[in-house]
């Protein structure tokens, strides 16, 4: 207990105000070589494990010979060991990855990453999906992350549970028959009672987090306001409570208990981003062949995906630029799909054989004619640094109605207090 | 005495200089010394500064630097903005931290009391078994040098709800499950099981040593005017164990008020938006966690400070106050 509060300390508190001297030595990227205004002999690119395809990268460095591309994958907290970095002002590495829960954060300082519409990023715009690419700019329009992957959501299910319980169990039919979440909490209600063990949807916290994203606005507005208490997250709370009350969702099912109970066939639906694919092939490796993909009812959203981005210590941006461009090329993208389960965030991709063929786990469904149009069709939502802050005090409350059986009322105005207050810490007015 | 008065009146020189000088020695030689001593104890110097340098780098420097962040607003890129006291301020009205630092205090009770019990219990077997002792001494060491993490992914599944093994053996003894990471009370009994495993053959160890120092002509004397087992152990083995009672008390008061990686890792695995929540109704919320959700995981580096340094006041009085109450039982005897 005594080693992990300091490994926290050297890692946090300790790595920014020493910065340069402490972990950053460690992370290759070497500033001797400093030179500006173009043709550096060295270019240091970081991602995380699975961040980016590693044949790829491995083909970047061989492909952009001019220089000396040195990528590295950083473990643990990735961005926490970037915002030390980048504070040292030392070692910054010239292209680095953000992940998708931090991308709000870092557009509020924008200043410390180039722009890349000034590279000519906005000519590549019509290439990659719109939303996405709002997602990596600023409210002004710089462009500061580059789009790697996405996850457009969609209905994973059980085909045998569903066709037990007489229900449409083909993906065509579940998309028409279940596109809203009233018809498809009646879907659960039947599936509940020609099996008592099973249960169409597995999370609480998880649907209303995925409903939240269905809508264009979350929990503050463009202009820093709270609006976390108004009617589209209300309505998204509404309809979780109702499932809830109709005992259509699951008990709560955490990491190992989640793959036996799926693996025990209690759990027919769930949704879940493009990636969560590959978890549910690790994890429930003995249902292979029963599960289907269908689009999710009241629409798609966007759960995770990255992006790359060039530190404004960027020793040669117009060649850095190249690399993330052909890095996150249509084709490049698809071999991302193949290799690292990364969904690419080009349209052009889509059609491409790494992803147009039938999967096995899927009953060899072509997953991709359910996550194509969704990933085309996800909602523009302005996300805000505070709002994964704001948002936790709702998700809590969801959880204590579920799994305790808390009063919804009263969840529900404690969670808007416990948000608000957390709102006014944050600076949101 | 007289060398060293007549020394300063001579010279005017301050008091620790004369003190010095005013070992002895020939009057000339005064001001050469403190130089000299320098000169003289140089190599000890610097074989102890390693430690003091690095823990002015990497202890001192981000401490005093935490302070002052406490009074800032920082997102940890930007501009920090001065605000003062508000962060502590804030502090106070926050429900959450208040419901952290109970958590935190509840954990420690349900912990350390049946862990220094046990611990104790295993040092006396460990004490009067004549066989494998080594064995044994190492064999209840090894959970305290295991991973935290490795230990808490591995109790999570035994206590898993629906699949895990103490539901199982429930089940098997004919009685209902047991929600353990879903219930308030039995999430604060499975971290604390976790801290109880770790911490027990740490604390025997230790208990041990200190009954190696008593006498056993104690023992003996006691015996002979006729004490058994329990008389014994109350009467001899507890009080003169005191000093090392209160020794493990402060340091599981220190590291349990830091209890983090427990329920971050336990409640963590695969939710990667809501990692530090502390579980269902933030019931494993230890005040550490709740310093890190806000630091690292909100962006909001000053508040977390805030929290940091009211954590560290809390130790500090909770530490003096558990000293106080062992110590005056050592007195009351």
């Amino acid at each position: 207990m005594e080693l992990s509060r300091r490994r926290l300390i050297q890692s946090g508190l300790l790595s920014i105000a020493a910065a340069g001297i402490g972990s950053t030595a460690a992370c290759g990227g070497s500033g001797s070589t400093a030179a500006s205004g173009g043709g550096a002999k060295e270019l240091t690119l970081w991602y995380w494990g699975g961040g980016l395809s590693d044949k790829v990268v491995a083909d970047a460095v061989k492909q952009f010979s001019q220089t000396t591309l040195k990528p590295s994958v950083i473990g643990g907290d990735f961005k926490q060991k970037l915002v030390a970095t980048m504070n040292g002002r030392k070692f910054v590495p010239d292209i680095t990855g953000i992940k998708g829960e931090n991308i709000a954060s870092m557009l509020a300082e924008s200043d410390r990453f180039i722009d890349l519409n000034t590279l000519g990023a906005d000519k590549l715009a019509s290439q990659y999906v719109e939303w996405k690419w709002k997602q990596g700019s600023t409210t002004d329009g710089k462009l500061i992350g580059f789009p790697i992957d996405i996850g457009p959501t969609a209905l994973f299910y059980r085909n045998d549970l569903f066709e037990k319980a007489g229900l449409p169990a083909d993906p065509a039919e579940v998309g028409t028959s279940m596109s809203t979440w009233d018809t498809f909490f009646e879907a659960g209600v039947k599936l509940k009672k020609a099996n008592p063990d099973a249960f169409i949807i597995d999370s609480a916290e998880g649907l209303f987090d995925k409903m939240v994203g269905q809508g264009t606005k979350r929990f503050i507005d463009e202009s820093n306001k709270f609006i976390g208490d108004q009617d589209h997250i209300r309505g998204a709370w509404d309809m979780v409570i109702k499932a809830n009350g109709l005992g259509i969702i699951a008990p709560k099912y955490d990491g190992p208990d989640w793959n036996a109970a799926a693996a025990q066939g209690k759990l027919a639906g769930t949704v879940g981003a493009a990636w969560f694919a590959l978890d549910l092939k690790n994890g429930v490796e003995a249902t292979s062949g029963k599960w289907r993909v269908a689009p999710m009812p009241g629409g798609p959203a966007n759960i995770g995906g990255s992006f790359l981005a060039l530190t404004r210590e960027c020793r040669d941006p117009q060649l850095a630029f190249q690399i993330v461009t052909w890095l996150l090329s249509a084709d490049n993208q698809a071999r991302g799909f193949t290799d690292a389960a990364l969904f690419p965030s080009t349209s052009a991709s889509y059609d491409m054989p790494a992803l147009t063929g039938g999967d096995p786990f899927f009953g060899d469904q072509k997953t991709i004619e359910v996550f194509g149009p969704a990933a085309k069709n996800i909602p523009i939502q302005y996300e805000a640094p505070a709002d994964a802050a704001v948002a936790q005090p709702f998700k809590d409350e969801i959880i204590n109605v579920w799994t305790k059986g808390k009063n919804a009322d009263t969840a529900w105005t404690d969670a808007v207090s416990s948000a608000k207050q957390i709102a006014g810490r944050q600076g949101v007015s | 005495m007289s060398a060293r008065t007549s020394a300063r009146a001579s010279t005017g020189m301050p008091g620790p200089a004369t003190a010095a000088t005013g070992r002895g020695g020939p009057p000339g030689a005064r001001h050469a010394r403190p130089k000299g001593a320098w000169r003289r104890y140089w190599p000890q110097y610097v074989s102890i500064s390693p430690f003091f340098l690095l823990f002015t780098v990497f202890m001192l420097v981000p401490v005093l630097f935490s302070l002052y962040l406490a009074f800032h607003k920082w997102n940890g890129l930007g501009e920090m903005e001065f605000v003062g006291p508000r962060n502590f301020e804030l502090l106070m009205q926050d429900e959450m931290f208040w419901q952290a630092l109970q958590n935190t205090f509840l954990i420690w009770f349900m912990s350390t009391i049946p862990m220094l019990f046990l611990a104790l219990v295993v040092a006396n077997m460990l004490n009067s078994a004549v066989r494998f002792t080594g064995f044994y001494r190492i064999a209840y060491f090894v959970p305290n040098v295991t991973s935290v993490v490795a230990v808490t992914i591995f109790f999570g599944s035994v206590f898993s709800t629906n699949f895990g093994l103490i539901n199982a053996i429930l089940q098997w003894l004919s009685a209902s499950p047991v929600p353990w990471l879903v219930n308030e009370w039995t999430i604060k009994i499975v971290i604390s099981a976790i801290i109880c495993w770790q911490w027990t053959g740490y604390n025997a160890i230790i208990y041990l040593a200190g009954l190696q120092a008593i006498p056993s002509e104690m023992y003996e004397a006691a015996r002979i005017d006729g004490a058994g087992p329990v008389q014994l152990f109350f009467r001899i083995t507890i009080p003169m164990l005191r000093p090392i009672i209160l020794f493990t008390v402060v340091v599981s008061t220190i590291n349990g008020m830091q209890t983090f990686t427990e329920p971050q890792v336990l409640f963590g695995i695969n939710s990667a938006n809501n990692a530090s929540s502390g579980g269902p109704g933030g019931a494993g919320l230890t005040a550490i966690l709740y310093f890190y959700r806000e630091a690292f995981n909100n962006n909001d580096y000053g508040y977390g400070a805030a929290i940091a340094w009211a954590v560290f006041v809390a130790i500090l009085l909770f530490t003096a106050i558990n000293w106080r109450i062992v110590q005056r039982r050592e007195r009351g005897l």
